[in-house]
């Protein structure tokens, strides 16, 4: 029981981890909400579904066609649907919303609304203290890991992660420091859809792929990004584990737990916006732009 | 002169805070802009560095009010009041902005790299960061410590810092005494004298009249918008109603 608690708590915490850092990052750097940031994770999971079953391409390619396919339409919807109304904070609100929505349903054209699957790319599994653990839910597992620790190298020790991080904090100082922000901004969506798509991509085996896959884990984003504060990257990481491990105790403790699981997220994020809705490292949001 | 303002009006939906400044700075020049609160000292260095401009662009996109610039600016013998202000800064003409604005999540040794953001040579990166951790050794100390858990004075000396690391031509820093104890205020203006004598050309927004007007070779009284006097220290000073009136002596 405790051993299912925290393979499950990890395994979903790290996936809410990647989808909400993502969201985080382009809120930071240019205070963007982006609703279709979900959407872009489940295009990904549609080209992977695409790549491997029906062209009959291997896993490895297949996810990174996927990914660089997805980031490729993030930067084209960024440069001309949502460059043009950043500064208008409703309309990007109400614009990703449509932009998730068209997503769906160009999916929904092309692959219909049938329940797809795609099959492990390792199979197998082995087990300790009565616990099966997959070796595909290891290798997620590890993947997660190892892009969270590339993200963390990256924006800690590059030019570029720098000047994410100046404007993060104040956009208008960081073009004083000679940092052009369109052009920051633009690589930060890339990042950001692209961490989406990672994560659609490692996510796909172990879910089912459908047109309204981007739902649920947008509202559990949402509660992740709630949680740990709007804009904060620690906050998200964090709030992240602490949502997948709720969870996995609502699941596994709770005769029956697992048809709350989806009230879970709601419930943490309702008791945020009461109790402390800046969040746990939320930013207090002084005069700045 | 390396810095021609001329003619200069700024508008934010429809209030016009700059009313047809005119000001120069010579190169080794320090010159200080003085005024009381709300003259519009702070918009002036903003229209000059090119933030004003940025406001312009984003009000354009947004519901919010609408910005005007107009007047011309010359710096270093070219015409930059179209340039965007993360350009300006590659020119040499640098802003250190009022309530300094450091980087708090950030280290600040990071805070002072993201000055050289311009920089790519690692050597001269380097060789520049001891510049600066010379010219303010408490920084030195305190390197790997985030910006936001400084002090007040810690933190003018890293928003100067950081300023000077983009190696300026023109510096120009808004009132960095402000919220600051006599003790360090004090420090600041000597730290200031000093990067003047190192060449910088230093264009200085202050509230403490008496300790900048001893500093600089040139004032200039800005009040509600408009440049109301200039001139040394000694001719402003005799000025009966310019003392009593905007300067508060
Ligand atoms: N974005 C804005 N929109 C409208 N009015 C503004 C804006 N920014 C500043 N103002 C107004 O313009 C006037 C000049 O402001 P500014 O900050 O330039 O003054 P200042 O001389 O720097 O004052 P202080 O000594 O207090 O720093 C003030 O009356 C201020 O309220
Ligand atoms: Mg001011």
């Amino acid at each position: 029981m405790l051993l299912d608690i925290v393979v499950s708590g990890l395994i979903s915490g790290s996936m809410f981890a990647l989808l909400a850092i993502g969201f985080s990052l382009i809120f930071g750097v240019a205070r963007i909400v982006n609703i279709a940031h979900t959407a872009f994770y489940m295009v990904a999971a549609y080209c992977i579904f695409f790549f491997t079953q029906r062209m009959g391409l291997g896993s490895i390619i297949s996810m990174l066609l996927a990914i660089v396919m997805v980031i490729c339409l993030g930067l084209l919807t960024y440069r001309f649907f949502i460059e043009p109304i950043r500064e208008h904070e409703a309309a990007v609100l109400i614009g990703t919303i449509a932009l998730a929505i068209a997503m769906q349903e160009v999916m929904l054209l092309i692959f219909t609304g049938d329940f797809l699957s795609v099959p492990s790319l390792v199979g197998g599994f082995f087990s300790i203290m009565n616990v099966k653990i997959f070796y595909q839910q290891l290798l997620t597992f590890g993947a997660v890991v190892a892009v969270l620790l590339a993200l963390w190298l990256m924006l800690m020790k590059t030019r570029l992660g720098l000047a994410i991080r100046c404007m993060a904090e104040d956009r208008e100082v960081a073009n004083l420091m000679g940092i052009n922000e369109r052009l920051v901004a633009m690589a930060t969506m890339g990042i950001s859809v692209g961490l989406a798509a990672f994560t659609g991509a490692v996510v796909v085996p172990l879910t089912i792929v459908n047109p309204f896959m981007w739902m649920e884990p947008l509202i559990i984003m949402m509660a992740v990004v709630v949680l740990g504060g709007l804009g904060s990257l620690k906050g998200s990481f964090l709030g992240a584990y602490i949502l997948g491990f709720t969870e996995a105790l609502v699941v596994f403790l709770i005769p029956k737990g697992a048809f709350l699981k989806g009230s879970v997220a709601l419930s943490i994020m309702i008791l945020v916006l009461i109790l402390r809705p800046e969040g746990l490292f939320g930013i207090a949001f002084e005069e700045e732009r | 002169m390396l810095l021609e303002v001329l003619h200069m009006s700024v508008f934010y939906d429809k209030a016009m805070l700059l009313n047809d400044v005119n000001l120069g700075v010579d190169e080794g020049e320090l010159v200080s802009l003085v005024g009381p609160n709300g003259a519009g000292k702070s918009t002036l260095l903003r229209a000059i560095t090119g933030l004003v401009a940025r406001d312009r662009e984003i009000s354009k996109r947004s519901t919010g009010g609408e910005v005007i610039l107009k007047g011309k600016i010359r710096f270093a013998g070219e015409e930059i009041q179209g340039v965007p202000a993360y350009q300006i800064v590659k020119r040499g003409l640098v802003h250190c902005p009022e309530r300094r604005r450091p980087f708090r999540e950030m280290a600040v040794r990071d805070n002072l790299l993201a000055g050289a953001y311009l920089k790519r040579d690692r050597v001269a990166k380097a060789s520049d960061l001891e510049k600066v951790y010379t010219l303010f050794p408490v920084l030195k100390g305190r390197s790997s410590q985030v910006a936001g858990t400084l002090s007040g004075g810690e933190q003018q000396m890293l928003a100067i810092g950081r300023a000077l690391m983009t190696e300026p031509k023109l510096l120009c820093i808004d009132e960095p005494s402000t919220g600051l104890a006599p003790i360090l205020r004090k420090e600041v203006f000597t730290k200031i004298k000093e990067v003047s004598l190192l060449g910088i050309t230093v264009l200085l927004v202050e509230q403490e009249v008496s300790a900048v007007f001893e500093m600089a070779s040139r004032n200039y009284v800005l009040s509600s918008g408009r440049i109301i006097a200039e001139g040394t220290a000694e001719s402003l000073l005799k000025d009966e109603v310019i003392r009593k009136t905007y300067l508060g002596l």
